[in-house]
């Protein structure tokens, strides 16, 4: 069974282009670029885990943590977040809201994105 | 005495009387300022009846005067308690039963107080004025004094907590008022009285009040709100402009009065010079805090603007130069891996920009927290731990038998450097690898990361933690040299009290970079508040 990920991404291009690396891959991929739809999405499509941009239309991706920190069945499913924004308390909150990682887009290629995500596929 | 007692009344009843209606006229209709404008009249008439308990043409009706003044006294109770609960509210809010009640029990002792002997039975004469005889209920008076201040302290503290932004700076002013009344009221009618075991100062006492008038005015017209030096300067002038009023009227020769009158007018003239000149340099700061504000907020955008596209260049040009899209000729390889070398310099390049501007703009956060380098090191190894595999070389922490203490350091900055000089060493080695070195001097610990790379020349390493210099081996090899890294770095290393630099035996025989960390932070830098952060876009979260 090929693993489910999530990708929560507003940037279209960017979206695209790690879909398009994840299909490559052999995931399944699921996106969207809200975070509410991503709480909807998590409840019913259950992903391995879920790639978490934080700038995004509306909540960002700091109240998509704390939501789903709230839900039982959902909560232990890792989260990995994936964004441009740096800064020490945001990071600080990430990882008391149970983010597995935070990293930062410039800093990764796609394929080494998906190195990391297997790592916490395990 | 009198006399004294009399121009304060005059003067400070004018005072307080002005800036109650100036806050009436000029403020928004509404709960806070009528109830302010009806606690400024109490305040007025009580210091009237204050003043006439004590004047010696008076004696005959002084009885009736100090009764009075006790009234006026719990009157005032409601009234402060009452424009306290309402603040700052403008619309009429419900007081609670218990409020209700409080004042009930207030009006009622202040007329028990006003028509019968059981509060003041007697008053005793002195040379500066009258004291209370108390009858059979006085003992009621210093504790429901106490109540009602005590109330007042706490619903305004309460509320200082539960407001935000501006309505807090506004509770915040009442507070100094009030502080500043109590400072004032203390001594003079409790300390003084205990120690010369007269209430000759206690007198004086209403007078205090125009402080915490003075302060509610400003937090109701919302004036200098942000500038409480301008505020300070304006109390002091006042306080001197007074107390040369006084010596005009007290000196008893008219060559004094009038070199007394002409200090009073330079005074006068210099004083509003001075606030004027607070005044200018505190719009100039605001205006400069604005542009700082502005400026942090532009180099935040533009660099998260600019990190979209260069996060695409970089996916999409690694992603094509690994086949994701079909196979590309050898012929297309080579100008798309300078895209993507080009790219990789773009995004250093903006990400050394915005770590500099920060720290140029002293906007950078510092926050020491104690924490095991070992563990942060592992960290950063584990993150860098793909680049040094796809070049083959190793990359690894030199074990230590000892357990080193922890390092009070500003964790994210401290690994931002290390991340940065463990990437350097990466891309400058072709053969071998990289080795993270821990060891504890006396007070300090050394992080020495060395490599088995190019190395450098002695004039590489003299400019390597300069503002834009780049070791011209690094050049040759590679498109991201240190740029403006470095220079980043050692201004973070700076910042807690460390050192950083280079060493190298020379070219072909690789580098050492070496940080050396105090491992407990001065105090004083541990003070040294690095400027308030206006945290770049931190707000939205």
């Amino acid at each position: 069974m090929s693993k489910k990920i999530l990708l929560i991404e507003d940037e279209k291009v960017l979206s695209e282009m790690y879909v398009d690396k994840l299909t490559e891959v052999g995931f399944k991929v699921i996106s969207t670029i809200e975070a509410k739809e991503g709480l909807e999405l998590t409840k019913k499509e259950r992903p391995d885990l879920i790639i978490l941009d934080l700038l995004l239309p509306q909540e960002n991706g700091i109240v998509f943590l704390t939501w789903l920190k709230k839900e039982s069945e959902i909560s232990s499913i890792p989260v990995v977040i994936f964004s441009n924004f740096d800064e020490p308390e945001t990071r600080k909150k990430a990882f008391k809201l149970g983010a597995k990682a935070y990293l930062i887009k410039t800093n990764y290629t796609p394929r080494e994105m998906v190195e990391i995500i297997r790592d916490y596929l395990r | 005495m009198s006399d004294l007692n009399l121009i304060f009344l005059i003067i400070i009843s004018l005072i307080n009387l002005s800036l109650g209606t100036f806050v009436f006229l000029a403020g928004k209709k509404g709960a806070t300022t009528s109830s302010f404008f009806k606690l400024v009249i109490v305040i007025t008439i009580w210091s009237i009846l204050n003043y006439l308990a004590d004047e010696p043409s008076q004696a005959p009706n002084a009885l009736f005067w100090n009764k009075a003044t006790i009234a006026a006294g719990f009157i005032q109770c409601i009234a402060a308690l009452y424009f306290i609960l309402v603040f700052p509210e403008e619309t009429r809010k419900k007081i609670s039963p218990l409020w209700k009640f409080s004042f009930f029990v207030y009006g009622s002792v202040a007329l028990i107080s006003l028509i019968t002997n059981l509060i003041v039975r007697d008053v005793e004469y002195f040379e500066w004025g009258t004291n209370i005889v108390g009858g059979k209920l006085y003992f009621l008076y210093f504790p429901l004094i106490l109540f009602a201040v005590g109330a007042i302290i706490f619903l305004l503290i309460k509320k200082y907590k539960e407001f935000k932004e501006e309505k807090k700076k506004q509770i915040g002013y009442i507070l100094i008022g009030a502080i500043i009344y109590l400072l004032t009221v203390i001594p003079l009618s409790v300390i003084l009285p205990g120690i010369t075991g007269s209430n000759e100062f206690a007198k004086f006492s209403p007078y205090a009040w125009v402080f915490f008038i003075f302060f509610t005015t400003l937090a109701i017209t919302r004036y200098h709100l942000f500038g409480i030096e301008v505020i300070l300067t304006e109390i002091l002038v006042v306080v001197i402009g007074l107390l040369l009023i006084i010596q005009i009227f007290t000196t008893p020769s008219l060559s004094w009065k009038v070199a007394n009158g002409v200090i009073f007018v330079l005074f006068c003239v210099f004083g509003y010079l001075l606030i004027r000149a607070t005044l200018r340099e505190i719009k100039i700061r605001r205006e400069i805090e604005k542009i700082d504000k502005a400026k942090s907020e532009f180099i935040s955008i533009a660099s998260h603007q600019l990190k979209t596209p260069l996060t695409a260049v970089k996916g999409y040009i690694s992603m094509i130069l690994e086949g994701t899209y079909g196979q590309i000729s050898e012929k297309m390889r080579k100008p798309l891996a300078n895209v993507y070398q080009s790219n990789e310099r773009l995004i250093k390049l903006v990400n050394d920009l915005l770590n500099l501007s920060k720290l140029e703009a002293g906007k950078i956060e510092f926050t020491p927290e104690p924490i095991s380098l070992k563990e942060l090191i592992s960290g950063i190894i584990e993150e860098l731990k793909i680049n040094a595999e796809k070049k083959g070389l190793y990359l690894k922490i030199a074990e230590t038998e000892k357990l080193l203490p922890e390092v009070t350091v500003d964790r994210e900055k401290l690994r931002q450097v290390i991340l940065n000089i463990v990437d350097n060493a990466i891309k400058y080695t072709q053969k071998g690898g990289v080795t993270i070195e821990l060891e504890k001097i006396n007070n300090e610990e050394k992080i020495k990361i060395s490599d088995t790379g190019e190395g450098m020349t002695k004039e590489e390493i003299d400019s390597l933690f300069q503002m834009f210099s780049r070791a011209t081996a690094g050049t040759q090899l590679h498109s991201a040299g240190a740029g403006l890294g470095l220079h980043v770095a050692k201004r973070f290393i700076e910042m807690h009290g460390g050192k950083i630099w280079a060493e190298s035996p020379g070219k072909g025989k690789g580098s050492a970079f070496f940080i050396l960390l105090p491992i407990k932070l001065e105090e004083k830098l541990l003070k040294t508040k690095i400027k308030k952060v206006i945290k770049e876009g931190a707000d939205i979260f």
